[in-house]
């Protein structure tokens, strides 16, 4: 089996600080990867190197086999994007968006039209579609950045945080899209600290930490018989000391004593 | 927990207010130069304001009250439109981020008062205000009176600005709120080019004008409190009680204002749907992805406020330029005069371009992660271009029409037209170049000072001028001729810019593409 995504020493800083010291992420084709990390672990930066949105200092990446900086056309091909934190085309409605990003990859209009207006009906935004982007919500927003990521259909899928502040009924709309998607063979990497979701969803785990892939695998494996929340803390090192002192004051029963 | 005394409230929001300030210095060495910056244009300002203020001490009394009631009355009227046009520069303006504290109505009216009194320009008015006291009294009285009268004035300022943003803020946090004041921005561009015209035309005797104008806005509240101080007397004395009522009335209508503001939630925008696109671009165009960045551009140009701002403001330019070129020159107007502002209005209408993916800012990754050659960069600028000379020439084509039948040259219209249209091509080729080359992030808050996000001035500074020398050097081969009288060289210019924007085109993509992360990078400034 090939690997969809594999990178090299991916290094970047910013400054005096490290903010991805050597990443070797490596995903397998098809699978359905979680990327999992405490806040500044360096998750997002290591997406948006390996999307090509941002120059690595150091190292590679490769998607199916093609260099992301030397290959540019046919990596951006393949790939679907859907950032974090960054903006959508705001004064365009739900549908002008989906159709302008698939007429700028070159597929024909009569067939953009048709492919938006599926992706808007199972996302469930057909009602919205006439809107203006700037006035969605959060979820409408993952949803309708999700169908542009996925109009013409890439070959591997990047998502940074896709469920952070999305409703259950949407992030049950976005997982069903997503199981889909990856049940007929492509893949689907996506970086979240919900571990019961990365838990129920994938098949392959790599937990970042500081700036370094701490634990890489498949799910069992880097699970290890335990719960991956438990896992996930013994890896980062989320322990229990220190919290102890401190904070007396804290609670109902520290009323009692002024 | 007791609740604050009013010095105490004075004290922790005073404090509170110079930690934010300086919190926004911490380690950004651009936005300290800057500060510095503002500290000295404050302080000779202030120093400068006091000055002349104190000079009028020499002019005539009857000129020198005149003076004193229009320029507190000017001073009033730009506190009240100016915090609103820089909304969000002033982490204290808005109460919704104060709402959540246990604070009394009145601490927090307190609290927001200092707040917006402790600060640099503030600082800087009160004591160009104070100026008054050496300019205007006539007797002991005056001076006695003076110290309330600047004092008030200066609340009144305060107070009245206060309210208005506050009345306003619910609706300055919607989207269509914000959308229609950055609009409203323009309203300043216009008002500040008012006295250059009346200036120009000449419009009688300044000295009549100035006291007509004072005599007007003497029983306006500003008008009273300088007044006061030239009087000195028992009319002075009545003046003051009733600005200092009025003071207080204003302070009780704001603390009225905030406390509905806090407990009113969040007016939520109406989205409104637009129409499904007619494919008008369709039409002319083959299907690809030029004509869907035509079609996202034309899209962009009515539906953003910041295109809307920089159309706008391109005509208005060429508009007061053109009155001010006619009222200025001895004689009928020459021919070559139709052709210079044409051709200012297309460097106007190219200087837009040149930061041309500073308003997708934020978005334009989308462009990024999918375009994998520099052909593809080429498109989208020439998509860019396009929708831009299809709103330009017509534009252009009824400005020269207007300049040559303004100016009573009905010949010199078609020249006008060609040698804008080459002008334009010319702009739109440099600023393909400087876009690349120097980006920076579009504020999505328009405030009507600043045009770049913090920290990035300097860039947007350089990308302008460096824009403006680049089209103006190019663009001289061909309007010095038609200026000179060779009137035939104008057939050129047309295709001269067009070759200038195929040039600058290809030069930009391939720069371009080639720093692609960094140009996300730069125009994705936070702001």
């Amino acid at each position: 089996m090939t690997d969809a995504v594999r990178t090299h020493g991916l290094f970047k800083r910013y400054g005096q600080q490290v903010a991805v010291a050597g990443v070797d992420l490596v995903v397998p084709a098809g699978s359905f990867a979680g990327l999992v990390g405490p806040n500044g672990a360096g998750k997002t930066t290591t997406l948006s190197m390996i999307t090509g949105l941002l120059r690595p200092d150091g190292g590679s990446a490769e998607v199916d086999g093609f260099h992301v900086w030397r290959d540019p056309v046919e990596v951006k091909a393949r790939i679907g994007v859907l950032p974090e934190g960054l903006r959508l085309f705001e004064r365009l409605s739900g549908r002008e968006l989906l159709l302008y990003a698939g007429r700028l990859r070159g597929i024909p209009k009569s067939e953009v039209e048709q492919r938006a207006s599926e992706l808007l009906a199972v996302m469930d935004l057909a009602g919205a579609a006439d809107k203006l982007v700037v006035d969605y919500s959060t979820g409408m927003r993952k949803k309708i950045g999700l169908a542009a990521a996925l109009l013409h259909n890439p070959s591997v899928l990047f998502l940074d945080e896709p469920f952070e502040g999305v409703d259950p009924v949407s992030a049950n709309t976005l997982t069903e899209v997503l199981q889909r998607f990856t049940a007929s063979g492509s893949t689907v990497i996506f970086s979240s600290h919900v571990m019961d979701l990365v838990e129920r969803l994938c098949d392959w785990v790599s937990v970042m930490s500081a700036g370094h892939i701490v634990a890489q695998g498949p799910l069992e494996d880097v699970r290890g018989g335990r719960s991956l929340n438990q896992a996930f803390l013994d890896l980062v090192g989320g322990s229990a000391q220190g919290r102890e002192a401190g904070l007396t004051w804290l609670g109902a029963k520290a009323k009692e004593t002024p | 927990m007791s609740p604050l005394s009013h010095v105490n409230t004075v004290v922790l929001f005073a404090r509170l207010k110079l930690r934010l300030m300086a919190g926004n210095l911490r380690g950004d060495l651009q936005r300290k130069l800057g500060f510095i910056f503002t500290l000295v244009m404050a302080t000779g300002l202030a120093a400068l304001g006091f000055f002349l203020m104190s000079l009028l001490r020499l002019a005539p009394p009857d000129i020198a009250s005149s003076l004193v009631i229009v320029a507190f009355a000017f001073f009033l009227f730009a506190w009240m439109i100016v915090p609103l046009l820089a909304f969000g520069l002033d982490d204290t303006l808005d109460p919704a981020k104060l709402s959540l504290f246990p604070l009394r109505t009145r601490t927090l009216a307190v609290g927001m008062f200092t707040a917006s009194v402790t600060g640099v320009w503030p600082a800087a008015m009160l004591i160009v205000t104070f100026g008054a006291l050496i300019a205007l009294p006539a007797n002991a009285g005056g001076v006695l009176l003076g110290v309330p009268a600047v004092l008030l004035q200066f609340a009144l300022c305060v107070v009245t600005s206060r309210l208005i943003t506050t009345s306003l803020s619910s609706a300055l946090r919607t989207r269509r709120g914000r959308d229609v004041l950055a609009v409203a921005a323009l309203l300043v561009v216009v008002l500040a080019q008012l006295p250059n015209l009346v200036m120009n035309r000449n419009l009688g005797d300044p000295e009549a004008m100035l006291h007509q104008m004072a005599a007007l806005l003497r029983w306006t509240p500003p008008g009273m409190a300088a007044h006061a101080i030239a009087d000195g007397g028992l009319i002075g004395l009545a003046e003051l009680s009733f600005l200092a009522l009025l003071v207080v009335a204003l302070g009780w209508l704001w603390i009225k204002a905030l406390s509905r503001a806090l407990i009113t939630p969040d007016v939520s925008t109406q989205a409104a749907s637009v129409r499904r696109e007619t494919g008008l671009v369709d039409r002319i165009l083959p299907d690809g992805p030029l004509a869907a960045i035509v079609t996202k551009e034309l899209k962009y140009i009515r539906r953003e406020p910041r295109f809307r701002v920089g159309w706008f403001s391109a005509v208005v330019v060429t508009l007061v330029l053109s009155f001010s070129l006619s009222g200025s020159a001895e004689g009928p107007p020459g021919q070559g005069q139709p052709i210079v502002i044409a051709t200012v209005g297309a460097l106007m209408i190219a200087l837009q371009s040149g930061n041309t993916f500073g308003i997708d800012g934020r978005s334009l990754w989308m462009n990024a992660v999918t375009f994998g050659s520099e052909r593809s960069l080429a498109g989208d600028l020439a998509g860019r271009h396009l929708a831009n000379a299809l709103v330009a020439v017509p534009l252009l084509a009824v400005i020269a029409v207007g300049a040559g039948l303004f100016a009573g040259h009905p010949g010199a219209i078609l020249p006008a037209m060609l040698a804008a249209w080459g002008a334009l091509g010319i702009g739109l080729g440099v600023g393909a170049v400087t876009s690349v080359v120097l980006p920076y992030s579009v504020p999505e808050r328009m405030n009507a000072f600043s045009g770049a996000a913090p920290g990035q001035g300097g860039q947007a500074f350089a990308s302008s001028i460096g824009a403006m020398l680049g089209i103006t050097l190019l663009a001289l081969p061909f309007v010095v001729p038609i200026v000179l009288g060779f009137v035939w060289v104008c057939v050129v210019a047309p295709f001269y810019g067009l070759l200038a924007e195929v040039l600058g085109r290809r030069l930009a993509a391939r720069i371009g593409f080639a720093r692609m992360p960094e140009l996300v990078g730069a125009v994705s400034k936070a702001s």
